[in-house]
């Protein structure tokens, strides 16, 4: 077997520091506290010293996609929410997307922007998430609570536009399923009001504490061409230090209408990924408020009929969402339900570029890399 | 001097950090104490499936036209319908398997009739798991008090003639597949 | 209000019903250990119960709210829960070494406070090795995580045992150095001896020890595995480091070690650096308690804002930060307390 190879190259090599130690194999995973879920990773250990790790994925496998084949496109909509439960917006209106690009049919003004504002609200409440377990992995618990405080706020705004905190179910081929309720831009303006002074508040805990920085500075540093050959996306891809984020180089949705930046960071280490989503955190909010001072009147939702039957074909629609790109690609035959529905989720790359960094560090460091990835299992298995 | 520089930085931030935390020590919680206190549930809150009544007559709104059922992704919803003596459908039995339930509230949005609705009620464990599978009449019982206010009429005429068409197919395919 | 009136009355009473010599002693002995053990173990059920309190303040939580006054009795009623839990012992486990770590930890920490000076005149044992005792016996600590890491038969727990042997070790050495500077001020090792030596707020060590006592706060934090330096038992990484193969009573014992060890550094801090229980008014060890959780407050403080360590920044750091620095301290502090003493003294 090829692991035992391996521990004879490590043996052999480990003797030549005078005095020869052992290595252990050591499941990370499928229990965890800080693989976030069901990743497994086995880890060829030297003390504390991580010499090989492989992921191993399928744990939260629910066949979303053959499922799919025989539900209607409403019905698909509830799905795609599991398919990753911390930005469920953002699965909607991928598959959305494609529905309404199969069909060439036009979004109403109204519904776009709210699709624009829920889905940015959506990134927040997930790196929100992600900031908190980062902090949490690093043994920075505070954090954590603090983040899901604000947190609680968006699901609160989302629970009195659509019912419910987390699978929200909300877009719908044509436009959203109900209107802003009353009272919503109110709160929204609110929120992004509160919010903005808070991440100063947890930057203040985190980003240039020096326990921080030893933990993050230069850590799992991955350059941009791995990156790119990984198919790596999202934040992880900017924290690399290349600009791309699908909202400018792919333009959907009303994204065109706003005004935004899009952080980078430079080396590609732990804290550039870091840093990218804090930033990215403070331009959501910014464009939640433009669209909510934009927001124009209208219809909600295109005339659509109840049982919707896009034409024949196929498409392939990305979206950039808290993760990376996250696509839907559907294959139609004409009827009501799609011939063959895929789904792409960005942490699969995430994870699987993780054993070609993680080679010679630490535990404790591929803990942080792990979580500064944000790789969700349910993304990966589907 | 770029050492002592770092250091006293460090320092700084790492005083930060504790004014950070000492800032919120005296504050009050933003938690509530679940059973004692209750956090109101938005009217849209998608808890457990209702059926509504007319408020005067306390007869269900339910007309049978089986666009729930159909529009239910995971088939919890399961309606016998048979006509009234004024030739008219009714839901003679109407049953919601809560075990599967997934609370995506297409059946509410699917409704015409204002007759389905996702209450905001959240409570609802038992011993024994047969008993999440709700009757008609447990049903119309939990909606008795339940508020509703129609969804706004911003595509009227649209969405009932469509809803109309739909109507009518729901009426039709059910039977061609059984 | 003084607690010495009473210990000196049980004297008397001991004294009164015949006994005296060796027997006396022994019963004497016994008692005061049984006092004292009382008064730990409520002292450790009260500080899970403030940690959690804290901790849940800090985060605009309320904490324990259920169980009693505030949650007050809810480290009582979650001991009561660990009482009946199943003792498992994994199946490849060292049974001796794996049952005897938590009664080691747990022995050891209660032994620290054989010298630990209570109030005036509170002190169980006044050793004239005083200080040097609670070292000795502090150490005792690691003793019983590489037992428990090593017993335990999982690779999480011996990473957790290890760790915490190079950690406690490691910074075993600038802790004491950082002690000796405060031994050179005081001319003694006897705990009651460097409590007197610093009558008055302005005699009180930290004046003249502040990079000292710097230095022994990080120390002791490390020495207790605390945030930020809880690698040990590094939860997100070790899953729960030396104990995660305990449960019940074994693990309880740990748990509540912990705290107490936690309450010790806390309370040599309080002898060595803030006067131990000198203050006016109020009796001496309400002082001594007062002084000692403020010290206890600013541990938990930390642990709840602080990210942690990694194992080899943490070595680095105790070797080459904190050693020189301890050193350099040392040095200082003798050539100021030798010119004190040859041009005023």
């Amino acid at each position: 077997m090829d692991e035992e190879i391996r521990s004879d190259q490590l043996i052999s090599k480990s003797t030549d520091s005078g005095f020869a130690t052992e290595e252990f194999m050591v499941n990370m995973g499928p229990q965890h506290p800080s693989t976030h879920g069901v990743c497994r990773l086995l880890l060829t250990m030297d003390g504390e010293v991580v010499k090989d790790c492989q992921p191993h994925v399928g744990y939260l496998h629910r066949a979303i996609e053959k499922i799919s084949e025989n539900r209607t496109y409403a019905q698909i909509i509830p799905l795609t929410d599991r398919f990753e439960y911390l930005t469920s917006m953002a699965c909607n209106w991928v598959f959305c997307l494609g529905g309404e690009r199969i069909s060439q049919m036009e979004v109403p003004e109204r519904a776009e922007y709210i699709r624009v504002i829920m889905v940015e609200l959506n990134r927040i409440a997930s790196h929100l998430v992600w900031l908190g377990t980062f902090g949490l992995d690093l043994g920075a618990i505070t954090p954590f609570l603090y983040c899901l405080r604000e947190r609680e706020l968006i699901m609160d705004l989302f629970e009195m536009t659509c019912g419910q905190r987390l699978l929200y179910n909300y877009i719908r081929v044509g436009g959203v399923s109900r209107d802003l309720p009353v009272g919503f831009e109110k709160k929204c303006k609110e929120f992004v009001g509160y919010f903005m002074p808070l991440v100063d508040d947890y930057e203040a805990l985190l980003t240039n504490n020096p326990i921080f920085l030893t933990r993050t500075k230069n850590i799992g540093i991955l350059p941009v061409n791995m990156a790119l050959n990984y198919a790596v996306s999202g934040p992880v891809l900017r924290g690399s230090g290349l600009k791309w984020d699908l909202r400018k180089d792919d333009p959907y949705g009303y994204y065109h209408k706003f005004d935004f930046e899009i952080p980078t960071g430079t080396v590609g280490d732990t804290w550039d990924r870091y840093i990218v989503r804090i930033n990215e955190m403070r331009q959501s909010a910014l464009i939640v408020k433009q669209a909510i001072e934009g927001l124009p009147e209208g219809e909600f939702r295109a005339k659509v009929k109840p049982s919707f039957k896009p034409p024949a074909g196929e498409c392939y629609t990305r979206i950039e969402a808290a993760r990376g790109e996250m696509g839907a690609y559907i294959v139609s035959d004409g009827t009501a339900k799609p011939t063959r529905l895929r789904l792409r989720g960005s942490s699969y790359n995430h994870i699987m570029v993780l054993p070609e960094i993680v080679k010679g560090l630490k535990i404790a460091d591929l803990v942080a890399i792990f979580a500064s990835f944000d790789a969700i299992m349910p993304e990966v298995d589907r | 001097m770029g050492n002592f520089r770092s250091l006293i930085d460090g320092v700084y931030n790492l005083l930060l950090g504790l004014g950070v935390t000492a800032r919120r020590l005296p504050k009050p919680a933003v938690t509530l104490q679940y059973p004692k206190e209750r956090w109101e549930m938005p009217e849209r809150s998608r808890g457990i499936v209702v059926l509504l009544s007319d408020k005067e007559t306390g007869e269900l709104n339910c007309t049978g036209c089986l666009l729930c059922e159909k529009a239910c992704p995971t088939g919890a919803i399961t309606i016998e319908r048979e006509k009234n003596e004024q030739k008219k459908w009714y839901a003679r039995s109407f049953t919601v398997d809560n075990t599967i339930c997934c609370f995506c509230g297409l059946c509410e949005e699917a409704c015409n009739f204002a007759a389905i609705k996702m209450a905001t009620m959240y409570e609802f464990s038992v011993y024994n798991q047969s008993e999440l599978i709700y009757d008609i009449n447990r049903l119309q019982e939990l909606g008795r008090d339940v508020p509703y206010t129609p969804r706004p009429k911003k595509k009227p005429a649209a969405k009932v003639t469509e809803g109309g068409e739909a109507d009518k197919a729901g009426e039709a395919e059910p039977e061609a597949e059984e | 209000m003084e607690l010495c009136g009473i210990f000196s009355w049980v004297g008397d009473l001991l004294r009164e019903i015949g006994l005296s010599g060796t027997p006396f002693l022994i019963v004497s002995n016994v008692m005061v250990a049984a006092a004292l053990l009382g008064i730990l173990s409520l002292m450790a059920l009260f500080l899970v119960w403030w940690e959690r309190k804290v901790s849940a303040h800090i985060q605009d939580r309320l904490g324990p709210m259920r169980v009693g006054y505030h949650g007050a009795l809810q480290t009582l009623a979650d001991g009561l829960k660990l009482l009946q839990k199943e003792d498992i012992t994994p199946s490849g486990a060292d049974r001796g070494v794996f049952f005897w770590a938590p009664v080691i930890t747990f022995v050891a920490c209660f032994m620290a406070y054989v010298t630990i000076p209570w109030g005036e005149g509170l002190i169980p044992a006044d050793l004239n090795i005083g200080i040097l005792y609670i070292i000795a016996i502090t150490t005792f600590t690691v003793i019983s995580l590489l037992m428990a890491g090593w017993g335990s038969n999982n690779k999480w727990a011996l990473l957790g045992g290890m760790r915490s042997a190079a950690q406690v070790i490691s910074y075993e050495v600038p802790l004491t150095v950082a002690i000796l500077g405060v031994i050179v001020l005081a001319e003694s090792l006897s705990m009651q001896k460097i409590v007197t030596a610093q009558d008055g707020v302005l005699n009180w060590f930290i004046w003249r020890q502040p990079l000292g006592f710097v230095i022994y706060i990080i120390a002791a934090t490390a020495e207790v595995n605390r945030t930020p330096f809880d690698l040990p038992e590094a939860e997100q990484e070790l899953v729960a480091g030396f104990n995660v193969e305990y449960s019940g009573m074994k693990f309880a014992m740990f748990f509540l070690a912990e705290f107490l060890n936690m309450f010790t550094v806390a309370a040599i801090a309080t002898t060595l650096f803030l006067g131990g229980w000198n203050g006016p008014i109020l009796p001496s060890w309400l002082w001594f308690l007062g002084k000692t959780l403020v010290i206890v407050f600013v541990l938990m403080w930390f642990r709840w804002t602080y990210p942690r360590l990694r194992v080899d920044h943490l070595m680095e750091f105790a070797w080459k930060w904190l050693l020189p620095l301890a050193f350099l301290n040392l040095i200082l502090t003798g050539i100021g307390h030798y010119l004190w003493e040859t041009l005023f003294g």
